[in-house]
């Protein structure tokens, strides 16, 4: 039984299966991390998004759990996805001297390695950049925006929310096809669910750079202004005189 | 041979007026194991109302009346039903028309002076046999595998007599519509074998004769697809796209369902 669940598991289907489940959950966790994020939008001193990260590294060892749990499902997915890859290059030694394609083949769905290993850079410095750096005097809020204020930081940001949109346009419904949701009841909602999915996450993702560097926030200039260790200075307000 | 030919005479085409000219360049290769190559044959006077086989039996003989070796390629029933025919036109399994077999493919369909490359099917799992033949014995072997009903089924039964809803015969039919030519695999960019395999999953699995193997059979057949070496889905649709009879995907993700569900139910 067990082995052969294991060599199910490896099947061209069971691998597949297992990248649209780990994929699919991965999804669930940007849901739930851009919904917290907003609240670096629900006011405009960064208290809120403040409070909320407090809270979230309050809960000590479950939050390690969650972070190893999600650091599994990525190297599963990541791993399963080249493995998958490069079988699929390596099926067809020789090319055709002319390609053609004329089924629903996409810049999408031709690039899901590319998209998922620039995912990869951007996961690697985004947690360089929030979660494995000491946090500033002045909050992560101010850490985030000052961050975001950097035309460096906006681009890398940008880039990264951007394959994820794209690599998401063609993940859900290979995902729901993969676990054989398609043509069943759960067709139409789930492919209008998909299409929400992956213009909300990468448009709500994006809005964090855009927002940030165009400077539209108040509290925005007040952090940029603030170097990272240093105290804000009391005359915030004089600071942002002084810019206009 | 020499990789230009100027396949001229004897020109006997009883419509020369509406005659149609192609440059064709046809992958010759000796045998499995030689490195193959597009040898370049020049065709002046090609009826409106030839097959594309006929196009290429007719190059065929005057190759051989020049003492040439002829070009290999499969062929069986050319009514479209039998999926012999196996090869790419300008990169096409079958040529560009949708729903539609080389064998029924006509030259008129063609613009007149176009340049068509004939390739073979390419995978890894289809070796070439020679010229664009190639070896699809991988599709026997899946067949073999679990794509049968070994209950004795007796004569037909009166009708109605094993109730089968009108959506679940309907589904069966179109999914039976598979001629197994392997276009699917041929028009996959990762070569891959699912639309087939998917097609004998779905027909047998939506009727009662093919319930007592229902799971046994989707495991064998996939960890067989898997074994010949065929590359995995990744859903671009690119075979339901290239399949002359217009196998839908929507069988790709019955057949991932019945995987799922054997994978959960089979001991």
């Amino acid at each position: 039984m067990t082995r052969r669940l294991s060599s199910s598991l490896s099947s061209s289907i069971g691998k597949k299966a297992l990248m649209s489940v780990t994929g699919l959950l991965l999804i669930g966790f940007l849901v739930v991390h851009l919904a917290g994020n907003l609240t670096l939008f629900s006011d405009d001193t960064g208290e809120h998004f403040d409070a909320y990260s407090t809270k979230l590294m309050s809960f000590g060892p479950l939050l390690t759990l969650a972070e190893i749990g999600l650091a599994v499902l990525f190297v599963v997915h990541l791993a399963l996805g080249l493995r998958v890859t490069f079988e699929n290059r390596a099926a067809r030694a020789q090319r055709y001297a002319l390609e053609r394609d004329r089924g629903s083949r996409s810049f999408a769905s031709s690039t899901m390695l590319v998209t998922g290993c620039l995912v990869l850079v951007f996961v690697v410095v985004h947690l360089l950049d929030f979660r494995f750096r000491e946090r500033a005097s002045d909050g992560l809020a101010a850490m985030v925006v000052r961050r975001l204020s950097e035309p460096a930081g906006v681009l890398i940001y940008l880039v990264g929310v951007t394959a994820l949109g794209i690599h998401l346009s063609h993940a859900f419904r290979s995902a729901l096809q993969t676990l054989g949701l398609n043509d069943t009841r759960f067709d139409r909602p789930l492919v209008r669910l998909g299409r929400v999915l992956a213009i909300g996450l990468g448009v709500g993702f994006a809005l964090f750079p855009l927002i940030l560097f165009s400077g539209a926030r108040k509290h925005t200039q007040a952090a940029a202004q603030a170097p990272a260790p240093v105290e804000v200075p009391a005359d915030v307000p004089a600071v942002e005189e002084a810019q206009r | 041979m020499s990789s230009d030919h100027a396949a001229h005479a004897p020109s006997s085409a009883p419509n020369a007026p509406h005659a149609l000219r192609f440059v064709l360049h046809v992958w010759r290769q000796k045998n499995a194991q030689s490195t193959g190559e597009f040898a370049t044959f020049h065709l002046d006077d090609v009826s409106p109302d030839m097959s594309f086989l006929e196009m290429l039996d007719v190059l065929n003989e005057r190759l051989i009346a020049a003492g040439d070796d002829p070009i290999a390629f499969d062929h069986d029933c050319r009514e479209g039903i039998c999926g012999a025919c196996s090869l790419t036109i300008n990169g096409q399994p079958h040529g560009f028309e949708r729903e539609t077999t080389t064998c029924q493919t006509h030259m008129r369909r063609f613009e007149d002076g176009a340049t068509l490359y004939i390739e073979p099917f390419r995978a890894n799992a289809f070796p070439i046999v020679k010229d664009l033949v190639v070896d699809r014995s991988a599709f026997d072997r899946i067949i073999a595998a679990g794509g049968f009903v070994s209950a004795r089924t007796g004569s037909a039964p009166d009708a109605n007599a094993l109730p089968v809803p009108k959506g679940d015969a309907d589904r069966a039919m179109d999914a039976a519509a598979c001629i197994g030519c392997g276009a699917c695999v041929a028009s996959c960019k990762n070569a891959s074998a699912m639309l087939f395999v998917s097609a004998k999953v779905a027909h047998l699995s939506l009727l009662p004769q093919g319930q007592a193997e229902r799971g046994r059979r989707v495991l064998s057949m996939v960890e067989r697809m898997d074994a010949e070496g065929f590359g995995n889905c990744t859903n671009e649709s690119e075979c339901e796209a290239a399949c002359p009879k217009g196998i839908s995907v929507a069988n790709i993700a019955r057949l991932n369902r019945e995987y799922l569900r054997a994978l959960a139910t089979e001991s």
